[in-house]
């Protein structure tokens, strides 16, 4: 009696050390009770499963691989996601069309209006964006301050007066494409985007 | 042949001695242009339009972006001075051999033009620059002492443990002890002519071994263990598919601490697609690169990094960079970040923790449903300047409560599970 008695409790234990090493820790992400529900079958543009036999011992693909196998060997490194083809326009809710100047055509580009009209929400939403994309270099002022910038070197004081009075079309190019230290922020921010930075760069920042 | 050897070594030449003139920066005393004015108003005019128009490229004394200043109207004449401030470019292409060697020496980086400055302006700042705080490079260096010694205060938790084990192996000493001290008395005792009452106190061990073997007793400690046992048990069931806590070891060894914390870069700037899509994204390595093709190492060490190193040779061969994703939501569910960041104004750190604070990213909430539910019973709904929820606002104006995310579909199924 006793000893079928302790049997069971050093087998309850035992259960409960075991599942002791379910959680996630590490390196290690856990376990899921119903793997399939968790992987995607689809393509995923940020989950990829790459080890061809992730999942085979729950498979039944026609093509005898890993049931959570989701890379796309067609591609370079089995990546899921592709570059467009050369020369796609992509469709914005304004309907502005690539940008085409070249990172040294500034002068042609100073000439080019803001085709943002100027309200009160363009200016905040503009404020908004500069903190995000502005701000750690050029600091929250403009002054050239940020703290990245300090270890980067070389960023304008958007005050300065080499700086104060460029047109707007100039300040839209050099986020666009960079120029001098700073690097091109075209695939980064939107031209929508970019245009109400540069009002509000304009508008309070280079405020005289 | 030989004409090209002789015009390619002109400008190297230039270029050494001009290495050798800032390698002497350090000893040597420079007898600034008589021209220029020593008057204390004169510098600290010039020091404003320093600070305004040069600060960020240029230090007096240490070489920056560009070269350090102090001592230029000793080395060049005051009129090229003027003439490469103004308009450096115009310099550069009439072909002045000083100002060709100074672009090549700085990555001909194009320093922008300063016409706007007048004559007078620029004597100020000349004035600066050869006799404006003489202690800037010291101070500069101090400061940044000060603030690495500042993150060090408090006594590190590593020292609490350390002095909690000595406590407890201290205080195990002083039981042994105890019982040695009981059991010497006890054998001494026995060996005494005693009364019974006293024999009777000596020898009570075994009245404790009948406790130990009568049945409560056994019953209440087997059915604390299984209690405990059980517990446990139920508790690991519930962390399984839960990877709160995952900490994956990533192929670089990026710091959120350092970019997010210390040097306060927004998340938005490399996380571009949190407003606008479903994902927040990993940045590509360029967005790495717009910083990373100037900072090749950290803490202003020289050489690169080898970490950094591994983003350039990503550049270099085009070859995406394999982060480990640490937010696995089951694909059984649908969440998006736009709908929470740009519409709702969530703040990452609401549901990612002190990311600022990480040295490595680890899954800070659990991500469960029932997580999910309990955010959207308790939130109320951003509807000022968002006509889309004008009319939500006008049906519930009946009720007392505010407008949660529960009462608009917050809760339902097919919300996330489609």
């Amino acid at each position: 009696m006793k000893i079928t008695h302790s049997i069971y409790v050093i087998a309850i234990a035992g259960f409960s050390i075991g599942l002791a090493s379910c959680g996630a820790s590490g390196d290690h992400p856990g376990y899921e009770y119903a793997p399939q529900m968790y992987n995607s079958v689809a393509y995923e543009p940020l989950t990829q499963i790459q080890n061809e036999q992730e999942g085979s011992w729950l498979s039944n693909r026609e093509d005898g691989k890993g049931e959570f196998f989701n890379s796309n060997i067609n591609n370079p490194h089995g990546m899921n996601m592709r570059e467009p083809v050369e020369g796609t326009v992509p469709r914005t809710k304004d309907g502005s069309l690539p940008y085409r100047l070249k990172a040294f055509e500034l002068e042609e580009a100073a000439k080019i209006q803001n085709p943002i009209e100027l309200t009160d929400q363009v200016l905040a939403e503009g404020k908004v964006l500069y903190y995000q994309y502005c701000s750690a270099c050029h600091g929250a002022n403009g002054e050239g301050d940020g703290k990245a910038g300090e270890i980067v070197g070389g960023v304008a004081n958007l005050k300065g007066g080499a700086y104060i009075d460029l047109p707007e079309g100039h300040i839209f190019h050099v986020i666009m494409k960079g120029k001098g230290r700073m690097g091109a922020h075209g695939s980064q921010i939107s031209q929508e985007r970019i245009w109400k930075i540069v009002h509000y760069v304009k508008q309070e920042i280079q405020k005289q | 042949m030989s004409i090209k050897r002789s015009l390619t070594s002109v400008p190297l030449k230039l270029s050494t001695l001009l290495m050798l003139f800032f390698l002497m920066l350090g000893t040597q005393v420079f007898a600034a242009n008589p021209e220029v004015s020593d008057s204390e108003e004169a510098i600290a005019a010039g020091k404003s339009i320093f600070n305004a128009n040069c600060k960020t490229c240029h230090k007096l004394d240490q070489k920056s972006v560009g070269p350090a200043l102090r001592g230029v109207t000793d080395r060049r004449s005051i009129d090229w001075t003027k003439k490469f401030i103004r308009n450096s470019q115009a310099l550069i292409a009439s072909g002045d051999a000083q100002a060709v060697a100074i672009y090549n020496e700085f990555n001909q980086l194009v320093m922008p033009n300063h016409e706007f400055l007048s004559d007078d302006d620029l004597m100020n700042l000349l004035a600066y620059v050869e006799y404006g705080d003489k202690a800037d490079a010291a101070v500069a260096s101090a400061g940044g002492e000060g603030s690495v010694a500042a993150g060090g205060a408090g006594i590190p938790s590593e020292y609490l443990t350390i002095i909690l084990a000595v406590l407890v192996i201290v205080l195990l000493l002083i039981l042994i002890v105890l019982g040695l001290i009981i059991s010497i008395l006890t054998k001494y005792l026995k060996t005494q002519p005693l009364d019974e009452a006293d024999q009777e106190f000596i020898n009570q061990k075994s009245d404790f071994k009948k406790v130990f073997r009568s049945d409560a007793f056994v019953i209440i400690i087997t059915a604390l263990v299984v209690a405990l046992v059980v517990k446990t048990a139920l508790d690991e069931l519930y962390t399984i598919g839960v990877q709160q806590g995952y900490a994956p070891k990533q192929p670089i060894a990026f710091s959120h601490q350092l970019h997010a914390g210390q040097y306060e870069i927004p998340c938005q700037y490399c996380h571009t697609g949190v407003e606008i899509g479903k994902s927040a994204n990993i940045p590509s390595a360029n967005i790495c690169m717009n910083c990373h093709m100037h900072i090749q190492n950290v803490g202003g060490k020289d050489g690169i990094s080898p970490e950094i190193a591994k983003i350039y040779a990503a550049v270099d061969e085009n070859k995406p960079i394999e982060w480990v994703r640490v937010h696995n939501l089951p694909d059984l569910s649908y969440f998006n970040h736009a709908q929470h960041v740009a519409v709702g104004g969530v703040e990452c750190q609401t549901c990612h923790g002190p990311i600022e604070e990480m040295e490595v990213v680890y899954q800070h909430s659990t991500l469960t449903m029932g997580w999910c539910i309990d955010c959207h019973r308790q939130t109320s709904i951003r509807t000022e300047g968002n006509e889309y929820y004008d009319k939500l606002v006008q049906l519930h104006s009946g009720s007392k409560n505010a407008l949660k995310v529960k009462d608009i579909g917050g809760l339902e199924c097919a919300k996330c599970h489609y």
